[in-house]
């Protein structure tokens, strides 16, 4: 599949901090989660992505082209927006969408149909023509992701794009992040520090931490089935040892078990057998019991265990 | 039957909402065009709040009312009893108007772009550095032209339609090439020297008080050397306040104020202060490390 970034051994070393050290990328078509902590080179990666930066050393490709040769061509396919507030204040939502898709392009006709259409997309049809100062957090990141979409192009980078947004705004954004790629065919990437929305919309993810590559790949892969069951059981006050004989069935047939709480993760056999153990043992322990699902590892889990790894071989390197 | 039956009927209900775009792109001089015509625009107040275009309204009206009296005049009074100012002379009328706007525009133009992101976002598109501040200048000398330019073509069609206009066609053609000369000529040196402050600062009060400044205390400090420490009349040519204007009589075949100083030596002073200011202006953008 071809790819819509790929970089071999980049490396971007500002004067005092080593921003990204030798990263491999290949990222596909779709929605990708580019995830780390703040500090972490997401921002750099953007912004070499774009052509704002020049690499140290190394390569990177976007959409098969080099940004450093290629820019003019390369910018006006890709949308970008950023996690700034860059918004002037006293410009209408509308001239600003337009305007940014008259720089990149669009005849003014044109700009202006597509401004529209895509601040309706938002859902800021109504709003188009409010001052962007007057508007709330919520609706300027719609105002920032519409002007991204608006010239139509292959590929949109997304900074924080639901940074300052409650949880309502949150699942609006993201919902419309999916409807952006599914139907209009504009693959994403989106830098973010929030894991479980990233787990949540994107169909591949790479992980940074201080500049190094944690790890990459389709998101069912990294964050899918792991392997076990996770078991919710709810407390009954007449029977406080019902989750505690649950517990010990579980490891009396070979088990592996961590509780916490009434949540137990059982580990160690086969998946069907441990359902039906649990089973088993719930009924004879006369629990009652809330959830049982197939463990699934989260996104969290994976950049935790990736992270600790490559802090551990750069200790034993160092020895 | 009706029409909506019919087998033959072909119309269709074209798609609306977002859809993918497929035509042409206007690249790199679409691009600088935009930005010019947005730079212009938000200079100007249009589109913006009242409070934004108050002092742009000003500004080009003090360039304009002394046109539109000398025309009243030349219009209203019997000819050789006023004699209205020449082409040159006029600017003597409009010069601080003129500063004063320079000292404006620039700032307003540069600086908010890097305050607030905005010089990030024009990057991420067809534009780099040097194209956007291809389209910023443009936009400066362009917007400077409406108080350099529009006021001396006033009068010239002023005088024109009173009468007392050049003579013939050829004569009016060659005053008109020597206003719009002028007009570009003062337009290129009063931007770079406001770029190149705007460029320096993030505060557009402070870059506005640095070109006036900068324009007040040069003149005050050549006619110290000149005058006082009895300097040669060359030391006129730190004057950024004159120069310019002075360029135009030397255009116009005028001695202009400063006869001593050679005409060779005006223009160069003039050039120098518009490469050097567009000079500081592109080291500047060169080493500024944009992200995001």
């Amino acid at each position: 599949m071809a790819a819509i970034i790929e970089t071999e051994g980049l490396v971007m070393q500002f004067p005092s901090t080593l921003a990204l050290d030798r990263l491999d990328l290949h990222i596909p078509p779709g929605v990708t989660g580019l995830v780390g902590a703040n500090g972490a080179g997401k921002t750099t990666l953007v912004s070499l992505t774009l052509g704002l930066l020049a690499p140290s050393s190394g390569t990177i490709k976007v959409l098969g082209l080099d940004p450093a040769v290629h820019g003019p061509e390369l910018r006006a396919q890709i949308g970008y927006g950023p996690e700034r507030n860059v918004l002037p204040d006293d410009l209408r939502a509308y001239d600003f969408v337009r305007h940014l898709a008259e720089v990149k392009g669009l005849p003014r006709d044109e700009a202006r149909t597509r401004a529209s259409d895509s601040l309706y997309l938002v859902g800021l049809g109504e709003e188009r023509f409010r001052a962007l100062g007057t508007m709330s957090t919520g609706q300027r990141q719609r105002v920032k992701l519409a002007q991204a979409i608006a010239a139509a192009p292959r590929f949109i980078v997304l900074d924080e794009p639901t940074d300052g947004l409650d949880p309502v705004q949150r699942d609006e954004m993201l919902n419309i992040i999916v409807q952006v790629n599914r139907d209009f065919g504009i693959d994403v990437m989106l830098s973010s520090h929030v894991l479980e929305e990233v787990e949540r919309v994107c169909d591949h993810v790479v992980a940074l931490d201080q500049g190094r590559l944690v790890a990459q790949g389709p998101m069912h892969e990294l964050a899918g089935a792991s392997g076990g069951v996770e078991i919710e059981l709810v407390e009954i006050s007449d029977r406080p040892a019902a989750i505690g004989n649950v517990v010990t069935q579980l490891e009396t047939a070979g088990a592996t078990v961590d509780r916490a709480g009434s949540v137990i993760i059982a580990t160690g056999l086969p998946d069907d057998d441990l359902f039906d153990l649990v089973g088993d043992a719930v009924a004879s322990a006369e629990a009652r019991l809330r959830r049982l699902a197939p463990r699934r590892r989260s996104l969290d889990d994976i950049f935790t265990a990736n992270a600790d790894n490559v802090s551990a071989a750069e200790a034993g390197a160092t020895r | 039957m009706s029409s909506f039956d019919s087998p033959d009927n072909t119309a269709q209900i074209a798609a609306r909402g977002f859809q993918p775009y497929v035509g042409e792109r206007s690249g790199v001089p679409g691009a600088i065009r935009s930005v010019t015509w947005q730079a212009m625009r938000s200079t100007l107040g249009l589109g913006r709040p009242a409070k934004n275009k108050i002092f742009p309204v000003i500004s080009v009206a003090i360039a304009y009312v002394p046109a539109i009296v000398f025309i009243g005049l030349a219009v209203l009074i019997p000819s050789g009893i006023v004699d209205g100012p020449t082409y040159p002379e006029y600017y003597g009328f409009v010069t601080s108007a003129i500063v004063l706007f320079a000292a404006l525009v620039a700032p307003e133009v540069l600086v908010p772009d890097r305050r607030n992101g905005m010089l990030a976002m024009y990057l991420s598109t067809p534009l780099h550095r040097g194209t956007y501040l291809v389209a910023k200048m443009l936009a400066v000398v362009v917007t400077l032209g409406l108080v350099t330019l529009g006021p001396p073509i006033l009068v010239l069609l002023g005088y024109t339609f009173d009468g007392s206009g050049p003579d013939g066609l050829g004569n009016w053609l060659i005053v008109l090439m020597r206003i719009i000369l002028s007009g570009v000529a003062v337009s290129g040196a009063l931007t770079a020297i406001s770029m190149a402050a705007s460029c320096l600062t993030d505060r557009r009060a402070f870059a506005a008080i640095g070109v006036v400044l900068v324009v007040l205390a040069t003149p005050i400090l050549a006619g110290a050397l000149v005058d006082g420490a009895e300097l040669s009349e060359n030391w006129r040519l730190i004057d950024v306040f004159s120069m310019p204007f002075e360029l135009v009589f030397r255009i116009f075949g005028d001695p202009g104020n400063f006869p001593a100083v050679s005409t060779a030596a005006v223009i160069g002073v003039n050039l120098a202060w518009t490469v050097g200011g567009f000079s500081v202006v592109a080291w500047r953008y060169s080493r500024l490390v944009i992200a995001r």
